[in-house]
């Protein structure tokens, strides 16, 4: 009985179906979360840790690699976003921030490399760990701030040091690389040119990408539509160039982020917001990052892992309380800005998941990583949202008059200097 | 109890400017007043800065200054402290009566007792209220002479109205009036303009009464175009739009200090009525029109239009300007009426050249730094 337009069996799961199950489930996950009053990204990864069990059981691929292309095209905007917000001019004008920023890495890298040495961690190896550990989650930091609407001085400081610390992360671990491919006894060569390769390569693609956007952008009519579908495109267009090109992703699209801000001179792209879109390729991230997470890895190194997050959060903590009062900020402004630093970044995961794939040996600091971030992954949210909630910049549930106001009959002097 | 006029200096001169705090990425209105007063704290002025009703507005009060020159420079003075620390804050301030697309919904009242309330009992009315005026006092020596004024100086309101006007844009859109910033103004149930009480008992009555069925508590609570201020012994016009930069600023204030002098120096003697009538229909044809509005003159029963009715009216203060050293803001304010060159039309040319709002509130903030604007 055999139809040839039937499908055939066992049915084929389809990458549009993935995103879309993973996408609506996630949804879903995220307002159970807000429900309970946590941030809607704790959902979105509980969500993942549940489908996991159920991928494997239908023999998928690791979602980490089947859904790549989401994780890559979602890192994308992020960092795009975020070094758009990056001001090198407020940098030079308040130097306390690029202080914090640089002080807040090398204190965190401080940290987790003598906590990792500590750990009997072979030096080269607790070294990329600890570079990695420096960047704190653009996607995580960004989505809270979406969500909560947070706006003010420990808001805009938070994203510039995101930005900051995922530059130097990036930096730092392509430098340490060329180390680990020293010991793998690659050529010297090789050890050096990779990562000079990475760095400027992806610097030089940046730019390239925001100067074709810009020459377009003068093309067209200044409007908000035509302005989100050129950049949403060469967003797209430049994720898919670094991947081509063996460059780095992240690097790349900071860099483009950066050169597409408008400054002084230059004021062809609009800045358009990108938040609602890019929504839907964040849910997948989290979800993929939820289910990329082994529980396992708890088990194995979960107080290794504890310690590594500790010892991250403490290292940035003092930098940025230290330095708080050279930049003006008050005390609950400093504790608010050094919480809202405090995810671990998703492309950790990434880097260590490359890296380990490369470096086999690698493993046993990854099973340490994965347990920090698998931890972070749900203390991080929180951090950021309790942190912009102290420094009084998230917006109220419900602060529009409301029924209350009847009952305020007379208000005499209600309205003072107006 | 009656309200007690305190005296002050006549002809003194003071100004509120109210302005918006901005983003620097893309030049929405941004939650950025408290970081910049408590940053403002700490630096010595003259006059100060205050909060609003919105997070996203400060209030600039100058002292009390006895001419154009002194109030110029102060106000250049307090200027560029603000426009220092914007910029360790990475926030940026403008001028301008309304911001050109800011949603309202998204405003956040500062969080005081005292805005809460307003925001509790006017409900939206207090986020659309998120519009920069300027206001401007000028001293008198006893209450008669507040409420003389208050009245005789309304027939010039469409000159503050068209020289002021600088928001021609509201929530995104270009309104066709040369200020919208009025209309936000008008939904208050106090607003308007002061009853024809005669001198200072007449008003104590009126204030009694409306005390009396509890409708107000103070001064503050009208909402007037122009008002009687007894706690500062001056009358207050409330009319401008927050003008792009200071200079304009203080010439306004100049031109309401010199008709004030010529007002109290040559006694008018007009009947009220008629220019009661009048008033709603003059004030529309200013918002709408500006320089180009024609409004009905029924001292002499004509229409005029409101450039030439200003460029006459400058003209004849011409020597009373010279007796309070406010010729060169007089001449400054002709030039403009002349070229019909108001901040609403700097604005809309800017739109026509980049054709994005946020670009013109972008260089809108570059106006009120002073620095030249490269389209």
């Amino acid at each position: 009985m055999g139809s040839t337009f039937l499908p055939s069996l066992p049915l084929q799961f389809s990458y549009p179906l993935l995103f879309a199950v993973l996408l609506v489930a996630g949804m879903l996950g995220g307002e159970m979360a807000r429900a309970a009053r946590l941030p809607r990204i704790v959902g979105y990864v509980i969500i993942g840790m549940v489908f996991a069990p159920l991928g494997d059981a239908m023999s998928f691929e690791p979602l980490i690699d089947a859904g790549r292309i989401f994780v890559d095209l979602a890192l994308g905007l992020v960092l795009f976003d975020l070094g758009r917000r990056m001001d090198l001019q407020w940098m030079k004008r308040e130097w306390t921030l690029a202080a914090t920023g640089l002080a807040e890495s090398l204190l965190a890298f401080g940290a987790v490399f003598v906590t990792l040495l500590w750990l009997d961690v072979p030096a080269v190896k607790a070294g990329i760990a600890a570079a990695i550990a420096m960047a704190t989650s653009p996607a995580v930091v960004l989505l809270v701030v979406q969500d909560t609407r947070a706006e003010g001085q420990v808001t805009e400081r938070a994203l510039n040091l995101v930005a900051l610390n995922s530059l130097l992360a990036s930096i730092v671990t392509t430098i340490l690389l060329a180390s680990a491919h020293l010991e793998a006894k690659v050529d010297v060569d090789i050890a050096l040119l990779h990562p000079a390769y990475l760095f400027l390569g992806s610097l030089a693609l940046g730019a390239a990408v925001a100067s074709v956007a810009r020459l377009l952008a003068r093309t067209v009519e200044k409007t908000k539509d035509l302005h989100f579908t050129l950049i949403a495109g060469m967003v797209v267009g430049a994720v898919g160039l670094a991947i081509m090109l063996k460059l780095s992703v992240i690097l790349a699209l900071l860099a483009f982020g950066l050169f597409s801000r408008n400054d002084a001179r230059s004021h062809d792209l609009l800045n358009v917001n990108l938040a609602p879109s890019s929504r839907l390729l964040y849910i997948v991230l989290f979800v993929i990052t939820g289910a990329s997470l082994p529980p396992s890895s708890l088990m194995i190194a979960g107080t290794a892992g504890l310690a590594l997050a500790a010892a991250r959060f403490l290292g940035k903590f003092i930098a940025v309380l230290a330095l708080a009062p050279f930049g003006g900020l008050r005390l609950r402004q400093a504790v608010g800005l050094a919480l809202s630093l405090a995810p671990v970044s998703t492309f950790a995961l990434l880097l260590q998941h490359d890296v380990a794939r490369q470096y086999p040996d690698f493993a046993d600091v990854s099973t340490m990583f994965l347990a920090a971030i698998f931890v972070m992954e749900f203390i991080g949210p929180v951090a950021v949202q309790v942190g912009l909630t102290i420094a009084g910049e998230t917006a109220p549930d419900d602060d529009v008059g409301s029924t209350t106001g009847r009952h305020v009959a007379r208000i005499p002097g209600a309205e003072g200097s107006r | 109890m009656p309200l007690e006029f305190k005296t002050s200096a006549a002809l003194s001169l003071g100004v509120e400017l109210e302005l918006m705090v901005l983003n620097t990425h893309d030049y929405n209105l941004v939650r950025g007043a408290p970081d910049l007063l408590a940053r403002l704290e700490k630096v010595e002025l003259d006059g100060e800065v205050k909060p609003e009703i919105t997070e996203s507005m400060i209030e600039v009060n100058s002292s009390v200054n006895a001419n154009y020159d002194d109030l110029r420079r102060e106000l250049k003075n307090v200027r560029d402290a603000i426009v220092v620390a914007a910029q360790r804050l990475n926030v940026a301030v403008a001028g301008g009566g309304s911001h050109p697309f800011h949603k309202w919904h998204e405003r956040r009242i500062y969080p005081t007792e005292r805005f809460q309330r307003v925001s509790a009992l006017y409900g939206y009315l207090a986020k659309q209220f998120t519009v920069f005026g300027q206001h401007i006092h000028v001293g008198v020596e006893n209450g008669d002479d507040a409420v003389y004024l208050t009245h005789h100086l309304s027939r010039y309101i469409p000159h503050f109205i068209a020289l002021s006007a600088s928001s021609p844009f509201s929530q995104g859109e270009d309104t066709s009036f040369e200020t919208s910033r009025l209309h936000a103004v008008s939904s208050f149930p106090l607003s308007g303009r002061m009853p024809a009480v005669r001198n200072w008992g007449e008003f104590n009555g009126y204030f009694d009464e409306m005390q009396h069925y509890g409708i107000v508590e103070s001064m503050k609570d009208f909402y007037w175009d122009i008002r009687p201020k007894p706690e500062y012994g001056t009358v207050e016009i409330r009319i401008c739009d927050t003008p792009l930069m200071v200079e304009t600023a203080a010439q306004l204030a100049a031109y309401a200090q010199t008709l004030s002098a010529d007002l109290l120096r040559h006694r008018v003697d007009r009947a009220l009525e008629p220019m009661n009538r009048v008033y709603g229909y003059n004030r529309f044809q200013a918002c709408r029109f500006g320089f180009e509005g024609v409004i009905v003159d029924p001292e002499h029963d004509r229409h005029v239009r409101i450039r030439d009715d200003l460029i006459e009216t400058l003209e004849r203060l011409g020597p009373m300007a010279t007796r309070v050293g406010s010729s060169m803001a007089l001449l400054a304010l002709a030039g403009a009426a002349a070229r019909q060159a108001n901040d609403s039309r700097w604005l809309r040319e800017r739109y026509m050249e980049t054709k994005s709002l946020p670009d013109v509130v972008r260089m809108q903030a570059m106006r009120w730094r002073d620095e030249r604007v490269a389209a």
